[in-house]
Parts: structure tokens; C-alpha cells; sequence
């Protein structure tokens, strides 16, 4: 009904902020900022251990930022399961460097792949990054990369050239001088935690400052021992999967005019690339972690499926979902393809979906939604007995599922 | 925060505040007085026992099967009609660029279908990070079988909802009443409004 908010009609920017940095990457291009690789060798962190301001404006930065902080900390969208939130914690402790002690870091239940690092040294994963991660180490690139801001300082360093070019003087009123459409574009319109969208838009990485993070972050990365080619990897599933969702929708994913100019992303892989065999010590073992990350992952893993894959991105999801089955497909894999194409909902959509439900009940792990969904798809064929059978199934696995009572009927009627 | 007034797009306050109501010159919400009143397209009439607010179309967003009422204002509660909705129609206007999209109706859907339909409803549109079925029942609706679906949702602005949907595809029409409001205390109070209406909910000749 709210046509006249079109902003809130799309969301397809939310993904581009990890990727581009927003859209401040293209506009720092154009103004001349050279293109050279950053090498990981020539990044030092600059800040220690205890990093304080003393300087008059990053204070009143710091003291803004331990407000939102308090609004991060006390939000009911984060996941509190400590196993996990242990294991982010214990990840940037790894890769954080010289701040590695400092750090804090929150896990929020948000559908996308982003993760942001505040001036003040507090991380937010999104929750669709577990998703998408292959391994510890791919997960451990992007916290490097997010550590790399913070032991570069691009806040500050960012704020203070935005202040010079618009002369505002406080954070409070650049953040009402911007507005929500600044936040929508930013951080997605899936968060509106209180300001946090509004204020983040004041930190705009210049292309150069993500070339940094990238190279101060694969440094510390592989330092720690982790596989450095994991972190090209990372962006070429991103890529993809922006690819896979604009094809379904019949459209290109370099829209808006962020990624139109040049061909940034592409040469940033290349980058990445050069920077993990530079800094791969001959003899010495690296690791991916792989089992370490999926036996922390596993409990929440169907959530993080099912969170993406009602969304209706068909393109996106099927993407992750074969990214994730490239080690092997499993009952739930099988049964959230199903799903997308159920969702999806084309022609001949049905048919896909109940083959992708037929092979996920082949599998022990096999969640029960897959029996109840193979039993309707059975039904609608016409195929009542084998229907009854995979209800009675379901209901066997989950005799208090919520909709126990719809199912009983189908089964006995 | 977007706010689906039910199958009607969120409403965004602080972004719609711009353009909305009092700059043209008219009213969002006109008045619903009690008694016997028809809704959505026409073809469903319903009794309601207190005055509600009904949501003024907008004449390029607006589904006419699709109706919103409100009490207190649509981020704490909404009343929605959706009265015959067709084959390979979406309960919401989506661009069909869009990356996320509400599923289409079909004809055709079982009831946990249109559950799944009315949960990515919320979870593209409304901004629901979490969505939970607390039931899925047979109930009767408008002299047919049909069903009732209830659930709760944790959206982006922090606050949980509740919601309850009854329904029933009739000639392969969708036809359905939902109420959604913040589950502490709206809900509750709107529910005795909302079984009144669902009870005597009738198709028009």
C-alpha cells in the first residue's frame, strides 16, 4: 500500500556494502585514487593493545559509538547462543592483531551476507554470513578484513574527510542532515536499530581503505595459519551469487551505477589472489578448519537456510545452496532446494520441487518439514496412500508440530 | 520501519510522513462505523462490533481485493481483507525486478501453502527476522472448510507480533481476514473484534 515509499520495494543494495563498501568505492575511484595493489607486507596496524583516542573529535566519536554500542548489546534480533558467539570472540582474537584483545563482537539475525567493524572496535555479523562461509577460514578472512578498518583507523580517518567536505561538526547532525534514506541504502532496510543505520553511513570507505582492509586482513589472516586464497574466494561467492539472484529477476547486477564504472570487484579477487601466494610461506601448513566450522555451525544451520530461503530469492539461494553442496549434498540441503523452487512457484516449479523433496526423504537427515512437504506434493498427484504414509511420517518425527491438526485430517481423511 | 498493513506494503512513518495525509489534503484513514459494511473489492460483507479506521487506497500500490483497517495505528495493529484474489495474483504489488518477492497465489494451494505465502509475506515486506507458526488448524470460513493459522513475528524494530489468519480458497479465490498486532496487549484486545468479524464474514450475491 506504501507506493509512495519506494525505497522500501527493493533491497538489493543490502548485500553490496561487504562487497563495494558502499557506494562511496566508485565515487573514490573517480577522483583519482591510484589503483595499485596494496600489499599486505607494507600494512601496519596503527593502533596497540588498549587503542584510546585523545584527540578532542574521535573522543566525541568514541562516546556516540558506546551509545550505539548499548543499542547494539540490548537488541532482541541478536543470537545469544554462547557456543557460537564464544566462536566469533574467539576468531577475532585470532585475527585481530594488536587489538585482538579489545575487540567485542555480536551476531545479529539478519538474512545477509555483511559484516560491519564501528570506530570504537565493536564488530556485527550478520547472521547470513554464517550461512554462506565455507569454512573457518573464509569466516576468519572477513573478520580479519573487518579488524583491518579498526587497526587502520579508516574511521576516523574517514570521518574527518566527510567533515571537511561537508562542514558539519557533529556526528548528531550530520546523522539528521542524512536522513533515512542514507541508512536504507547503507545497511539494508532489514535494520533500523535505532540510529545505527543513520550513523554507519557516516563511515564510507574509500576504495583505497577496503583495498587496506583486505590486505592488513589476509596478512593477519594467514598469519594465524588460515588457507590466505580462501579470502578470493569469499568474493567470487559473492559475485556469483549477486549474479545467480539478478539473473532470476531478469535483470543485471551492476545497477545504480556502483559497480557500472569499473570493473572494481574483478580487479579486487586479482588483488587477493596475488596477495595469498605472496604471502604463503613455502613449507609451512595452512588450514581451512572446515569440520571445526560446520560441527559450530550445524545447530543453527537450518535456521540460516530457512531464514534465506524464504526471502524468494530464487537466484540467491539456489546459488548458496550449491555452493554449500559442492562438499556433498545432504536431506537438508535437498529439502531447501525443494523450497526455492516450491517459492518460486513458476511452472513446472511443482515438479521440481516434489523431485527435490523425494530425494531429500532418501536421506537420514532429512528434516520432518521434507516428509510433510513430499506428503502435499504426493496428494496433489493424486498419489493418496503414499501421501498418508509420508504424513504419518511427519507426524511421527514432530507429533507437536504447530500444524499437527491441518496434517491429522489430510492423513485420515 | 515498514509495517505491512497486511498484505499492503509497510508503512514507513518517518518516510511516508513526506508525502503523506495532511500535504494533499486528505485523510489516510476513513471511518468504518459498526455494524454490516463490505470490503475489498465488494464481494465480502462483515459485521464489526466497534468503529475501525480503514486504510485509504493508494491509488498505484493498492491491491482491490485487499483491504486494511486499524485501531491504534498500523504498527500496532491492522485488520486486512483479502476478498477473491486470483490465480497468479500476489497479495501485494512487486516489482517483478524485485530480488525478493512474496510468492503468487495459485489456485490450487493447501493450506500450509498459503501459510508459507503469508510468511514470506512478512519476512520480504514486513521485515520479520524471525517468524514462528504457533498453529495450523481446519476452520470454517464463509460456509466452507478452511483454515486457521497463527503466528508470531520479531521484526526488525524490535517488537514482537502476533498475528492470526482465517481463510478458505473458494472458485479458486483467495478469501481471508487476518489480524496482526504487537503481541503484547493489541492483539489480545483487537482479537474479540476480529472473531466477531471472522463469525459473520459472508460473500456478497
Amino acid at each position: 500500500m506504501c507506493g509512495r515509499c519506494p525505497n522500501f520495494t527493493d533491497n538489493s543494495l543490502t548485500r553490496r556494502s561487504l562487497l563495494a563498501g558502499g557506494a562511496m568505492g566508485a565515487a573514490a575511484l573517480h577522483t583519482g585514487v591510484a589503483e595499485a595493489r596494496v600489499r599486505p607486507e607494507d600494512m601496519v596496524p596503527l593502533v596497540g593493545p588498549g587503542f584510546k583516542p585523545t584527540d578532542t573529535d574521535e573522543k566525541g566519536l568514541w562516546k556516540e559509538m558506546d551509545r550505539v554500542e548499548e543499542e547494539v548489546a540490548g537488541s532482541n534480533l541478536l543470537i545469544t547462543d554462547p557456543k557460537i558467539t564464544g566462536y566469533l570472540k574467539s576468531l577475532i582474537a585470532t585475527v585481530g592483531g594488536p587489538a585482538a584483545q579489545d575487540f567485542r563482537i555480536y551476531l545479529a539475525r539478519i538474512p545477509d551476507f555483511n559484516a560491519m567493524m564501528f570506530p570504537t572496535g565493536f564488530a556485527v555479523v550478520f547472521s547470513g554470513l554464517l550461512l554462506r562461509m565455507r569454512n573457518e577460514a573464509q569466516l576468519a578472512g572477513v573478520i580479519a578484513h573487518e579488524a583491518g578498518h579498526f587497526l587502520r583507523r579508516h574511521m576516523i580517518r574517514s570521518w574527518r574527510d566527510e567533515r571537511r567536505k561537508t562542514d558539519i561538526f557533529s556526528v548528531a547532525a550530520m546523522a539528521a542532515g542524512l536522513g533515512g534514506a542514507a541508512a536504507g541504502a547503507y545497511l539494508g532496510d532489514y535494520v533500523q536499530l535505532a540510529e545505527l543505520g543513520t550513523i554507519l553511513s557516516l563511515f564510507k570507505y574509500s576504495r583505497e581503505m577496503e583495498a587496506e582492509a583486505d590486505a592488513m586482513g589476509i596478512k593477519n589472516m594467514a598469519a594465524a595459519g588460515y588457507a590466505p586464497m580462501e579470502m578470493s574466494d569469499i568474493w567470487q561467492q559473492l559475485i556469483g551469487e549477486e549474479d545467480a539472484s539478478a539473473r532470476y529477476r531478469g535483470k543485471h547486477r551492476h545497477k545504480g551505477g556502483i559497480f557500472d564504472t569499473h570493473p572494481s570487484e574483478g580487479s579486487r579477487m586479482v588483488d587477493l589472489k596475488a596477495d595469498a601466494i605472496e604471502l604463503t610461506v613455502p613449507g609451512r601448513k595452512y588450514e581451512d578448519y572446515r569440520e571445526r566450522y560446520l560441527a559450530t555451525i550445524g545447530p543453527i544451520r537450518p535456521m540460516l537456510l530457512d531464514d534465506q530461503v524464504k526471502l524468494n530469492d530464487p537466484g540467491a539461494s539456489q546459488y548458496v545452496i550449491e555452493t554449500l553442496a559442492e562438499e556433498g549434498w545432504n536431506g537438508l540441503l535437498r529439502f531447501y532446494e525443494g523450497e526455492v523452487w516450491r517459492l518460486r512457484n513458476r511452472p513446472g516449479d511443482d515438479i521440481r520441487a516434489d523431485q527435490s523433496y523425494a530425494a531429500a526423504v532418501a536421506y537420514p537427515d532429512a528434516p520432518a518439514e521434507a516428509w510433510r512437504w513430499h506428503g502435499i506434493s504426493l496428494m496433489k498427484q493424486g498419489r493418496t496412500g503414499e501421501a498418508k504414509g509420508a504424513f504419518a511420517r511427519y507426524l511421527q518425527m514432530k507429533p507437536d508440530a504447530p500444524d499437527a491438526a491441518w496434517v491429522r485430517q489430510m492423513a485420515t481423511s | 520501519m515498514r509495517r505491512i498493513t497486511l498484505l499492503a506494503a509497510a508503512l514507513s512513518l518517518s518516510a511516508c510522513s513526506s508525502l503523506g495525509g495532511g500535504d494533499y489534503g486528505f485523510s489516510e484513514y476513513s471511518l468504518v462505523r459498526a455494524g454490516q459494511v463490505s470490503v475489498g473489492d465488494g464481494s465480502m460483507a462483515v459485521i464489526t462490533p466497534r468503529p475501525w479506521n480503514r486504510h485509504r487506497p493508494i491509488f498505484f500500490e493498492d491491491i482491490r481485493q485487499v483491504e486494511d483497517w486499524t485501531q491504534n495505528g498500523p504498527l500496532l495493529d491492522g485488520m486486512s481483507f483479502v476478498t477473491g484474489l486470483k490465480n497468479g495474483k500476489s497479495l501485494i504489488r512487486q516489482r517483478h525486478s524485485a530480488s525478493q518477492q512474496v510468492p503468487l497465489f495459485r489456485s490450487n494451494m493447501t493450506p500450509p501453502e498459503i501459510a508459507a505465502m503469508i510468511e514470506s509475506l512478512y519476512r520480504v515486506r514486513g521485515g520479520a527476522v524471525d517468524f514462528r507458526t504457533l498453529s495450523l488448524e481446519p476452520h470454517p470460513f464463509l460456509g466452507t472448510s478452511g483454515f486457521q493459522l497463527d503466528y508470531e513475528h520479531l521484526d526488525d524494530d524490535e517488537l514482537w507480533r502476533r498475528g492470526r489468519a482465517v481463510g478458505a480458497v473458494i472458485d479458486g479465490r483467495l478469501y481471508m481476514i487476518v489480524l496482526d498486532a504487537a503481541k503484547s496487549h493489541y492483539f489480545d484486545a483487537a482479537l474479540p473484534d476480529f472473531e466477531a468479524v471472522d463469525a459473520s464474514a459472508r460473500l456478497k450475491a
